[in-house]
């Protein structure tokens, strides 16, 4: 047969299968990878559904939040201690795509499509998540920033596997938020922010910013996070931001707006997750 | 392969890559389930899948096996619209109707998660289907008729 569909039933069969036919692909909930196909920008030789390796859908919160690659979208924003402990991420998802593509797409695929513009990669990358991948019978652990390296590429390499998602809980005090613009709500976005805050009163303990569609890759903006205060209604970290992006002009907006834009949603982000650490209200 | 769909089996033939949307219509002549964009943008296409709207464009029917299929052909009885369907005739909410289908099968899934949503709810959830005559108010009240329809048949009881 010239190509064919595989269901395995565990992970060991997946990698095993993976490294028998060096032409497959694997498919989670096809959101992207079909699109591809149906347009054929993308013609694999056999496609390696996930979707029976039941340990790949399960989501941990007793410790730290492990999310396996395979939960779908939908059943990662419902999950209780996800609204509760990563609010930035729980926003992110309701933002994401229609109904229907929640229902489909696993927070797992929008990660390894490596789109500059996933929308759950900012806030990941704000609370500091890193990913477990099976290589074979082995598992090797990646920051996410290390992860993501260029549009539609990441650090997988043949046959490796994204198992799971793991996010540290974030300390006692951390507010966390997100926020995106796009055309429409369907498509993709301009640019969007996350930030998380951990404050004194007015002085920053733990700031975080990440931006995305703003750059080859999602990715922090550490610039922004060193010079970052409410003191000056986070003026200085809007600025800064600016400078650290690399937008490109396309379809969707040119390089001045999403320029402009990060600026604005970096101050947005961070007066929000100010807002939401109690430690800063947002009419002081 | 088996496909359970509207609760009956069909034993098809169908390749590795095809779409559930291509098998329905081409393999199986059930014509309801509209394709428009192809690529998950429209909703056009919007079946229940294990009782989740999605998209039929982008599912592998390969991915379907052992899974409940509902299709806009198995929503009336022989003699009675589904409730949905109704309201869509009552508020006038279809012209050119080529996206109702999927409207109807988003408007199904939704109500049988939340019997009374609110005007944001439904908005959201309906989110994910586009109508490019712009029939959105009366598609709205429709959806929102059914769930007070609903509310007020308990308070009856």
């Amino acid at each position: 047969m010239r190509y064919s569909y595989h269901r395995p039933a565990s992970l060991d069969e997946a990698s095993d299968m993976a490294a028998a036919l060096p032409n497959a692909r694997f498919i989670q909930g096809g959101t992207d990878l079909m699109v591809r196909i149906g347009q054929g920008r993308e013609r694999p030789g056999h496609l390696i559904s996930l979707r029976r390796i039941g340990e790949l859908t399960t989501i941990d919160a007793n410790r730290e939040i492990r999310i396996g690659a395979g939960a779908t979208l939908s059943d990662t924003l419902a999950h209780p201690d996800i609204r509760r402990r990563l609010p930035a991420l729980a926003q992110s998802l309701a933002a994401l795509g229609s109904r229907q593509v929640r229902n489909m797409g696993t927070i797992g695929g929008n990660l390894c499509n490596a789109s500059p513009a996933a929308d759950t990669a900012p806030p990941l990358l704000v609370y500091d998540a890193r990913v477990e991948i099976r290589n074979g019978r082995a598992i090797r652990c990646l920051p996410l920033a290390e992860f993501l390296l260029g549009p539609g590429k990441t650090a997988l390499q043949a046959g490796e596997i994204l198992v799971a998602i793991v996010v540290p809980d974030p300390p006692e005090g951390t507010g966390s938020a997100f926020i995106r613009r796009g055309r429409v709500t369907m498509d993709l976005a301009i640019a969007s922010v996350a930030a998380s805050v951990r404050l004194n009163g007015g002085a920053s303990i733990a700031i975080r910013v990440a931006a995305g569609a703003v750059a080859p890759t999602p990715r922090r903006l550490t610039a922004a996070e060193a010079v970052a205060t409410p003191t000056d209604d986070w003026s200085r970290a809007a600025i800064a931001a600016r400078e650290q992006i690399e937008p490109i002009t396309d379809l969707r907006a040119s390089a001045e707006y999403r320029r402009h834009l990060t600026g604005i949603l970096v101050r947005r982000a961070l007066t929000m997750a100010a807002a939401a650490s109690g430690q800063w209200s947002i009419d002081r | 392969m088996l496909l359970t769909i509207n609760g009956r089996p069909h034993d098809v033939h169908v390749e590795p890559f095809e779409s559930l949307a291509s098998t329905l219509r081409e393999r199986l002549q059930m014509l309801g389930t509209k394709v428009g964009c192809d690529r998950g943008e429209c909703g056009t296409c919007t079946v229940l899948l294990d009782d989740v709207p999605v998209y039929s464009c982008l599912v592998l029917t390969r991915s379907c096996e052992g899974r409940r299929i509902r299709t806009i052909e198995g929503v009336a009885t022989a003699n009675e619209l589904h409730p949905v369907q109704r309201a869509f005739v009552t508020h006038d909410a279809v012209q050119c109707g080529y996206c109702t289908p999927g409207q109807v099968m988003s408007a199904i899934a939704l109500l049988e998660q939340h019997a009374l949503p609110s005007d944001d709810e439904i908005r959201r959830s309906m989110s994910g289907n586009l109508c490019r005559c712009g029939c959105y108010p009366k598609i709205h009240a429709a959806v929102k008729s059914v769930a007070a329809a609903a509310v007020e048949a308990n308070d009856d009881r």
